[in-house]
């Protein structure tokens, strides 16, 4: 083949029918970055897939478990309690987004995005059942058939499938796999759990076979935002206009220099590829998610035509005008400074984590009791045993503000199982010459038996009789010293 | 709905996002840290609520707070758009532009 097509440019006065046929139905590209994604999407989509299949110590690897307050990830089990370390790692999350736009532009929308990843799948189902772009056009447009009906009802007979494979997996997350298998095959899934799965199944089939590129468009606020972190050293899908213009077809033995032309050939290819509809050549715009895909057309066609590829690159602003490229700069170190805290003082506190609490509570019906000449407060202790295997702890008490007390409980040591809580009831004891206060603090200690580390304590408050003002020492006539209330 | 419609430059698709959708997210924020906080079933002590398990408890708090985010986005959007007086007289005279 000599000449190389050059398609009619595309006509932007068409039918608002034949823009939307235009827009859903993108071309299937090949190349470097095309073969990124499909790497992306595989490691992704067998991640999201396989992990609630994974046992680990007779449970499942990752199980949210809603209904007991637990989440279970690999080793570790999770409480309420450490709701501050899922912050911390939203945290880490959005920052390391920022960090990656400013380095490299739309990284996660290209490659990572549960959207672009779940898009890719569909999009070669529907390549699978409808043939081509040029033959999903042409069936697009033929009048209604016995053998459209039976190709298009395929096809979403496929994507439900796999929807509601996709809506399975996701609850999957938080009622065990096996389980739930179970259960979908006697038909007897809780209303909830059918209620999340037909959700997550219908989102999926929704936003990856009809919407598509429109969430990006309108329903992402990272699409919206992200322009922020952008400078002229991020690295962003680009075309060289310098190169490339003025464009135009010609032959491929023409000498286009020599008739004045730049290297884009005006093929459209970078137009007809791109999910989202936009044209590369009119300069960044917010709605090209860096997908990358011009790149791999565009190369292709340059091969063709014997030129140098890129004329459609990765590159950044700076480059694109003939400026040096700063990798390193403020907003690139300052968010990599902030990121490496947030992920310092996450991997501090994972690794120190104690799986271990102590709630007390002090009986609230009587302030105290006198018994045997000393004062008695009642508590209540919850101990709750975070870890995956039974502990046994020592209790024990230590009164920061009063000397000599005394714990009393029917059990110490006491065992706990594996994620139970449980309820001691304890009495402290003091004599009453070593309050100070109507009101002193103590704390609680537990501490495993065989590992003295795994150590948490509590404070309290222990509550007495008005303590002495001025005591009054007093000498009797034998010698003997005693102290009462003056 | 008229008020929108004669008005409104933002296309409809992103009306329905801006009040179903952002409240969705926002939902999902508010029921993560509100049950991880509070358990439904110390809650149900304090109010008399009809016999549910932690699981209901979750998705009905989660739709709850789905309403009350999906309202405020409602108003919101609502609110962007000129009241009647200031349509008659040409927008946005009044902010001086």
């Amino acid at each position: 083949m000599n000449e190389v097509e050059t398609p009619r440019p595309p006509t932007p006065a068409g039918s608002s029918h034949d823009r939307e046929v235009e827009q859903a139905l993108y071309r299937e590209v090949h190349g470097l970055f095309a073969g990124l994604r499909v790497v992306a999407v595989a490691a992704l989509l067998g991640i999201f897939y396989g992990l609630p299949w994974l046992p680990w110590d007779g449970r499942q690897a990752v199980l949210f478990d809603l209904p007991a307050r637990k989440f279970y990830i690999f080793g570790l089990t999770f409480w309420p309690q450490d709701f501050l370390l899922l912050a911390f790692l939203l945290i880490i999350a959005a920052l390391s987004l920022f960090f990656f736009t400013a380095l490299a532009g739309r990284l996660w929308c290209g490659y990572a995005c549960p959207q672009t990843v779940w898009t890719e799948v569909f999009l070669w189902l529907e390549h699978l059942i409808e043939g081509d772009r040029q033959k999903q056009i042409k069936l697009d447009k033929s009048p209604h058939s016995f053998r459209k009906f039976r190709i298009k009802a395929t096809k979403h007979a496929v994507w439900i499938i796999f929807s509601a494979f996709t809506g399975f997996t996701f609850v999957a997350y938080f009622t065990p796999a096996t389980e739930l298998a179970g259960k979908v095959a006697s038909l007897n899934l809780g209303p909830w759990e059918a209620f999340w799965l037909i959700f997550y199944g219908f989102a999926t089939y929704g936003n990856a076979g009809w919407l598509r590129e429109q969430v990006c468009l309108y329903m992402c606020p990272y699409a919206r935002f992200q322009s922020a972190m952008f400078d002229d050293d991020t690295l962003v899908v680009s075309y060289d206009e310098k190169r490339g213009e003025p464009r135009g077809p010609r032959r491929v033995e023409t000498d286009h220099r020599a008739r004045g032309l730049g290297d884009c050939i005006n093929c459209t290819l970078c137009v007809q590829v791109c999910p989202t509809g936009i044209d590369i050549r009119d300069g960044l715009q917010y709605q090209c998610i860096s997908c990358s895909a011009c790149i791999d057309a565009c190369n292709d066609v340059m091969d063709k035509m014997s030129y140098p590829r890129g004329l459609i690159r990765y590159t950044t602003q700076n480059a694109i005008q003939g400026k040096k490229t700063r990798v390193l700069r403020p907003r690139i170190i300052i968010y990599g400074i902030i990121l490496l805290i947030f992920t310092g003082v996450f991997a501090y506190l994972i690794a120190t984590r104690i799986p271990l609490q102590l709630d007390v509570i002090r009986d609230r019906n009587q302030l105290y009791q006198e018994k045997q000449g000393q004062i008695e407060n009642v508590y209540t202790l919850k101990v709750l045993n975070m870890d995956d295997h039974p502990h046994q702890y020592h209790i024990s008490v230590n009164g920061e503000e009063i000397e000599h007390m005394r714990l009393i409980a029917d059990q110490n040591p006491v065992a706990v199982n594996a994620g139970e809580v449980l309820v001691v009831p304890v009495r402290v004891r003091a004599d009453e010459e070593h309050l100070e206060h109507r009101i002193s603090r103590i704390r609680f200690i537990i501490s495993d038996v065989h590992n003295p580390d795994l150590e948490v304590s509590e404070s309290a408050r222990f509550l007495g009789p008005m303590p002495c003002l001025n005591p009054i020492s007093q000498k009797s006539a034998d010698g003997i010293s005693s102290r009462t209330c003056g | 709905m008229q008020i929108w419609d004669s008005t409104g430059s933002i296309p409809k698709p992103q009306r329905i996002v801006a009040v179903l959708w952002l409240s969705f997210l926002m939902a999902g924020i508010a029921t993560g840290i509100f049950f991880s906080t509070i358990d439904p079933m110390e809650l149900k002590y304090c109010v008399s609520f009809p016999e549910v398990n932690r699981t209901e408890a979750y998705s009905i708090g989660f739709f709850l707070f789905w309403l009350l985010t999906a309202s405020s986005s409602l108003l919101a959007v609502f609110f962007t758009y000129p009241s009647e007086g200031e349509k008659n007289t040409g927008g946005s005279s009044r902010n001086g532009k």
